[in-house]
């Protein structure tokens, strides 16, 4: 049914969760920053899927399951933080936030 | 259907290129949703129609409107832009990035261009048994895949009946026990690999297993569906016919009949009577000239064979009648919802020898295993062997949603800030200010810090 192979969804894997990797590397905005993290958890989704297409096992479903759970938890929670941050000092860039450094 | 991967994939990475790189985050947020339909798109194609569905309500829906939420909020969609003087960890980063991606990457392409395309999951077919021999509780049969040197065995639980053969037919090896039909689900389908089979059968007869009975080899294909139908023929022997059964929804409205005729000496037809009652025949009076008003559903099906029909959802009264019009069976007020398949086999009762021989039409309702990656295969993996995890992270979402609504409240981090100021300077008060807090008279005068430092006991002035 399907002729493509579990290999150039990896890649594509890959590709997508370093790019998410750069731009919390480059990005100061720090939604922004949240958004590449989004994008790398939804690479190791896509991972998870095409594994578990290549195996035949539902398992790898489940723990997308669980990934999209922990990530939409992680959204709510950081975003809220980033709201307070933004009354605190009017400002969501990370490198006004220099006093987090212990 | 690579050039659909390869459009998708394209779109994907553009997209996530251009969240990275627009300076307003109203424009990253929405190239952010374009990458994540892609991605759905490309849950798609990997048979997981479901977390599609989730990804695009989730993901695309929930997560990524809850962004543009809070951008627009905060009025945040661009920052100033304070990255100049860490503009060497950009490019750095890219470098490690691309090197990464060539050591991992590398490998997988060159293995995607060159070797011979990666083996793809076996099909896979479904096969069930029935079991339509009268009184028959201790039948088993072995189902044998002749390609693949699979044995496929079906046990009564407590009788052992077959065991695991190890022999030698045309040539090719069987060995080794496969998959089980239990017992207690005799109808259900199973999940084996598409391919060539060899059935056997055997009855107990108590101390001894008679002869195995060789059905003739079948093929089953991939998504096919199959049913083992043993019966009894008319010498009395255990006899075995494998079907294909129709699997495919039926008609919009409609449910599908199947009916296997398992009695061996009857050819069995069904008819709907409508309002009459058939007693015993279908003849209106006893020298038959003339029947009752009925309508023939399914001719006369000789033994072994199996029909299929598509009927109207709605309420029948169902006879099952001989070449002679005896009514053999009847099903009143038979409920016929729409959507369902139904297999009905023909079988005769157990009886004493000589007594009148009764029939009956047994119902082998099969509910087969889901499709890989369908909402029943995922929510069964997820609510039988994942019920912890499910929980625990039902726990993280209210522990999530209790400390987003913590933390939304807006003077919620400055009361907890003003009251662990006041505990600090409450415990950093030397011991007279607390008696004098207390007694309400002041006890100290002067610089209490320079008296502490001088070591003047504060109380004695």
């Amino acid at each position: 049914m399907n002729p493509i192979g579990a290999e150039p969804y990896i890649v594509l894997s890959m590709v997508l969760f370093l790019m998410g990797a750069l731009g919390v590397l480059m990005r100061r905005n720090a939604i922004l920053l949240f958004m590449s993290v989004e994008l790398m958890l939804n690479s190791a989704n896509l991972a998870f899927v095409a594994f578990a297409r290549e195996w035949g096992q539902v398992n790898g479903h489940i723990f997308v399951f669980f990934v999209m759970t922990v990530a939409a938890a992680e959204v709510a929670v950081g975003l809220a933080l980033i709201v307070n941050i933004f009354r605190e000092r009017q400002s969501i860039n990370i490198d006004d936030l220099q006093q987090m450094q212990g | 259907m690579e050039w659909l991967f390869l459009v998708v994939s394209f779109v994907a990475v553009v997209a996530a290129g251009m969240m990275l790189t627009r300076q307003n985050a109203v424009h990253s947020a929405l190239f952010l949703i374009v990458n994540f339909g892609c991605v759905a798109f490309l849950y798609l194609m990997l048979d997981a129609p479901f977390l599609a569905m989730v990804q695009v309500t989730v993901y695309t829906g929930a997560i990524m409107v809850l962004f543009l939420f809070v951008i627009m909020l905060l009025g945040a969609e661009t920052t100033t832009d304070t990255s100049g003087r860490m503009r060497w960890l950009g490019f750095a980063g890219t470098a490690v990035a691309i090197v990464l991606l060539v050591i991992f990457a590398f490998p997988l392409a060159s293995n995607m261009l060159t070797d011979e395309p990666t083996p793809q999951p076996d099909a896979r077919a479904r096969i069930r048994a029935i079991n339509a021999i009268p009184g028959g509780d201790a039948q088993a049969f072995t189902v044998m895949d002749m390609g693949r040197a699979m044995t496929l065995e079906h046990t009564v639980p407590g009788i052992v009946l077959l065991e695991p053969v190890s022999e030698s037919i045309d040539g090719l090896r069987l060995e080794g026990v496969v998959y089980e039909f239990s017992r207690e689900a005799p109808q259900d389908y199973i999940d084996v690999a598409a391919g060539d089979y060899a059935i056997i059968a055997g009855v107990d007869y108590g101390e001894f297993d008679s002869a195995p009975i060789y059905a003739a080899p079948h093929s089953l294909a991939p998504d096919s569906a199959h049913s083992v139908v043993f019966f009894e023929n008319a010498d009395g022997f255990v006899d075995v016919t494998v079907l294909e059964d129709d699997i495919s929804a039926p008609a919009v409205g409609k449910m599908r009949l199947t009916l296997i005729n398992a009695v061996t000496d009857k050819q069995v037809a069904l008819v709907d009577v409508g309002q009459y009652t058939a007693r015993g025949t279908l003849c209106d009076d006893s020298a038959c000239d003339s029947l009752i008003p009925h309508r023939v559903l399914i001719e006369l099906l000789p033994a072994g064979a199996r029909i299929s029909l598509e009927l109207e959802a709605g309420t029948y009264n169902l006879a099952f009648v001989d070449e002679e019009q005896n009514v053999l069976r009847t099903l009143a007020n038979y409920d016929a919802e729409r959507g369902l398949i139904e297999t009905r086999v023909f079988v005769r009762e157990p009886g004493m020898p000589g007594s009148q021989p009764s029939y009956r039409a047994a119902v082998f309702n099969a509910i087969g295993a889901p499709a890989f990656g369908s909402p029943e295969s995922v929510g069964q993996v997820l609510f039988i062997e994942y019920v912890l995890p499910v929980m625990l992270v039902g726990m993280l979402l209210l522990v999530a949603l209790i400390g987003v609504i913590v933390l939304a409240r807006p003077d919620a981090l400055a009361q907890a800030e003003r009251r662990r100021i006041n505990r600090r300077r409450r415990v950093n008060r030397p011991l007279a200010s607390v008696i004098s807090q207390q007694t309400g008279s002041d006890v100290l005068s002067g610089d209490y810090r320079a008296k502490l430092t001088g070591g003047d006991d504060p109380a004695r002035e």
